[in-house]
């Protein structure tokens, strides 16, 4: 009887064992998928950063990379931002508070602060600040360069920066909710006449400055319902001739609120009475509009913002 | 040689003087027909004219303009007229300068950079932007007035420093000139680093450039341009004795540091003037007077009014090209390119074909 009770409790012993065992093993194993993500985080530059474990403290070096790290509910993680950075939350002040580190400028993140800090990933922008990036990997840090051509690629990196983080469900949740808001908007003005679009980047004595194809910004433009009107250019921000612009004739013009510089030819009024553009349609329908250059410009989720808007610009009888 | 061989010579010498200057604004003319034409806007010559006679009083009642586009109109007369205007007045203006600071200095590298002339309107114009260039003074840009009182005061201020007693030597005047120009730039980085936002403004002025030129801006210098180069005029003799080096000079009954002092006022005027529009545009102040005296001789008296036409034309052309360059590719067809850049790109190659060519050797 003692033998058939010490093998009943063996055996049930055991069963617990096993069980515990296997819930432990798959306690531990349901993050290892993630953890396989980790190892090959492909960024916009093809660069391959991998990672062993999910980052404790995060170097956002770009506004729209601190946009994306906040949306997806990694905030948490944020170390340090920009002096840049003013969303979603009014970052210079918690600087000023002592509330969030700043790393610097925008183009030069100081070393020193990241070197202090040292974070398990940094985030990082294409362009100017290429050059850091590949001083940071020198150095060993992991950076991961958002530098998206498209709207897809932003929404790409919103996934990329889930997976690095650990909050996938989130990153998911917000693309899906990201792009049905844009397919509502291209429902919205599927119908519509489009309007050909100047889209300012800058315009001074000095020289003009506006968008061509390569931008990513002429595709918020197009989702939005509207044609760029120096959309058959081949290129991204380049300078162009102001005489080609009152040729090609815009029905609507954009100007970001706070452009590049501040000279005297920004703002409704100012374009209105630049030379030979009061022959462009625009004018002539008073169909200038100004929007956040902080939506428009930064490839964060707040794109679909900046789609939604145009569109009300593009066909305000839609909205 | 008797009184009427000099005579006869001076008069064949004058007379050939009178024939360049002749030829050059032939060809000043020409440039500015040819570059009305030139541009994205694909605006047929007779409209062009057309467009032009339609400003002169009364000859629409006997003319019918009405086939005009709107836009050609604002085309011709708001974009590409103000930008040949203000290429033949910045041009003529950065090359005689040139002229007077070479002929000051008796130095071949001398231009608006080595008084700092260039680089207190850099500072001015940079403070401008950072203060807010949206301030508008009196019709002008709070920007372009900085620019120019930028200038003459890094002027005067070398000027001043360069001062030994009551004579203003040479060398001391190139070196103070020299280091405030480092110092000046020094200024202009901090104020970039600490720009922000403003970045490209300076950035921007800093490569120069008058795209967007305004007729308003034109008014403007064009007083200064047209003063300082006439009152350059009467001053090349004295330019002519500073090249026999200020002792001779002064044994020649010249006030050197007189004709030094007026010569170095006007030469910033004028930079001043130009640069107030738009921006550091390399190249034209230094190159244009070498480039004349090559073809022309150095006889101040030619020198200068040839210079400021050549520059003039230079300018205007280099503008032209900044149009035409990507016409010929559909995809970029509209692009434009800094005049800065091109003053350089084209200028420099031809300079040295010239400089190449002239198997001699140079003598300034």
């Amino acid at each position: 009887m003692n033998t058939k009770y010490l093998i009943a409790t063996v055996v049930v012993i055991v069963l617990i064992a096993s069980a515990a065992f296997i819930y432990i093993y798959y306690q531990g194993q349901a993050p290892d998928e993630g953890l396989e993500a980790l190892q090959s985080l492909v960024d916009d530059h093809g660069y391959t950063t991998s990672l062993t474990a999910y980052p404790e403290k995060i170097i956002s070096v770009a506004p729209s990379c601190t946009e994306i790290l906040f949306a997806i509910g990694a905030g948490d993680k944020v170390v340090a931002v920009t002096n840049y950075c003013n969303y979603p939350y009014d970052f210079v002040a918690w600087i000023a508070e002592g509330n969030m580190t700043s790393v610097g400028d925008f183009t030069a993140p100081n070393l020193e602060v990241i070197t202090a800090l040292d974070p398990d990933l940094i985030l990082a922008s294409g362009g100017v600040q290429t050059d850091s990036v590949d001083n940071l990997r020198e150095r060993g840090y992991k950076v991961l360069v958002l530098d998206p051509t498209s709207v897809d690629g932003i929404l790409k990196n919103i996934e990329l920066v889930g997976n690095a983080t650990g909050n996938r469900d989130e990153a998911t949740a917000l693309v899906n909710d990201l792009t049905s808001r844009i397919n509502a908007v291209g429902e919205t003005v599927a119908n519509a006449t489009k309007p050909e679009v100047y889209y300012e980047v800058y315009y001074e004595i000095t020289s003009s400055w506006t968008i061509g194809a390569l931008a990513w910004q002429t595709e918020l433009i197009e989702k939005a319902g509207g044609t760029n009107v120096f959309g058959d250019q081949q290129m991204d921000y380049y300078q162009y001739q102001t005489e080609a612009l009152i040729v090609r004739n815009p029905d609507v013009i954009v100007l970001p609120a706070e452009g590049m510089g501040t000279g005297t030819q920004a703002g409704t009024d100012a374009v209105k009475a630049r030379p030979g553009w009061d022959t462009t349609n625009a004018v002539q329908n008073d169909r200038i509009y100004q929007i956040d250059s902080d939506i428009i410009e930064r490839a964060g989720p707040r794109v679909v913002d900046a789609i939604e808007q145009l569109a009300e610009f593009f066909h305000p009888e839609l909205f | 040689m008797s009184t009427d061989e000099v005579e006869s010579t001076f008069f064949q010498r004058t007379s050939k003087w009178k024939l360049i200057i002749l030829l050059l604004i032939l060809a000043l003319i020409i440039t500015v027909v040819v570059s009305l034409n030139v541009g994205n806007a694909p605006i047929p010559f007779p409209d062009i004219l057309g467009i032009l006679g339609k400003q002169i009083p009364f000859l629409d009642r006997i003319i019918d303009f009405s086939s005009i586009l709107p836009a050609n109109e604002a085309i011709i007369l708001e974009v590409r007229l103000p930008r040949i205007i203000a290429g033949i007045l910045i041009g003529a203006a950065l090359a005689a300068a040139g002229v007077l600071y070479q002929g000051i200095f008796k130095n071949p590298m001398a231009d608006s950079y080595v008084l700092g002339v260039s680089a207190g309107a850099a500072v001015g114009a940079s403070a401008a932007i950072l203060a807010g260039a949206g301030f508008v003074f009196f019709e002008l840009r709070l920007i372009q007035v900085a620019a120019f009182v930028g200038a003459l005061s890094a002027m005067f201020l070398v000027y001043n420093l360069a001062r030994v007693g009551s004579r203003v030597p040479v060398t001391t005047l190139l070196l103070c000139g020299i280091a405030v120009n480092f110092f000046f730039f020094a200024v202009v980085g901090v104020l970039q680093i600490i720009a922000g936002d403003q970045l490209p403004d300076i950035v921007f002025w800093l490569m120069g450039g008058y795209s967007n030129v305004l007729w308003r801006d034109i008014w403007a210098i064009l007083p200064f341009i047209v003063i300082g180069i006439v009152i350059a005029f009467f001053y090349v003799r004295d330019l002519n004795l500073l090249a026999m080096g200020e002792e001779t000079a002064h044994h020649l009954g010249l006030n050197v540091e007189r004709s030094k002092q007026i010569l170095l006022v006007v030469a910033s005027l004028l930079t001043a003037a130009a640069v107030s529009v738009c921006g550091l545009i390399g190249f034209v102040g230094l190159m244009i007077p070498h480039l004349t005296r090559l073809v022309i001789g150095p006889d101040h008296r030619i020198l200068l009014p040839t210079s400021a036409v050549i520059g003039a034309i230079f300018l205007v052309l280099c503008d032209d090209l900044t149009r035409v360059l990507f016409a010929p590719f559909a995809t970029m067809s509209t692009r434009e390119l800094p005049v800065g850049l091109i003053t350089m790109l084209f200028g420099a190659p031809f300079f040295i074909f010239l400089l190449k060519k002239k198997k001699q050797g140079y003598s300034a």
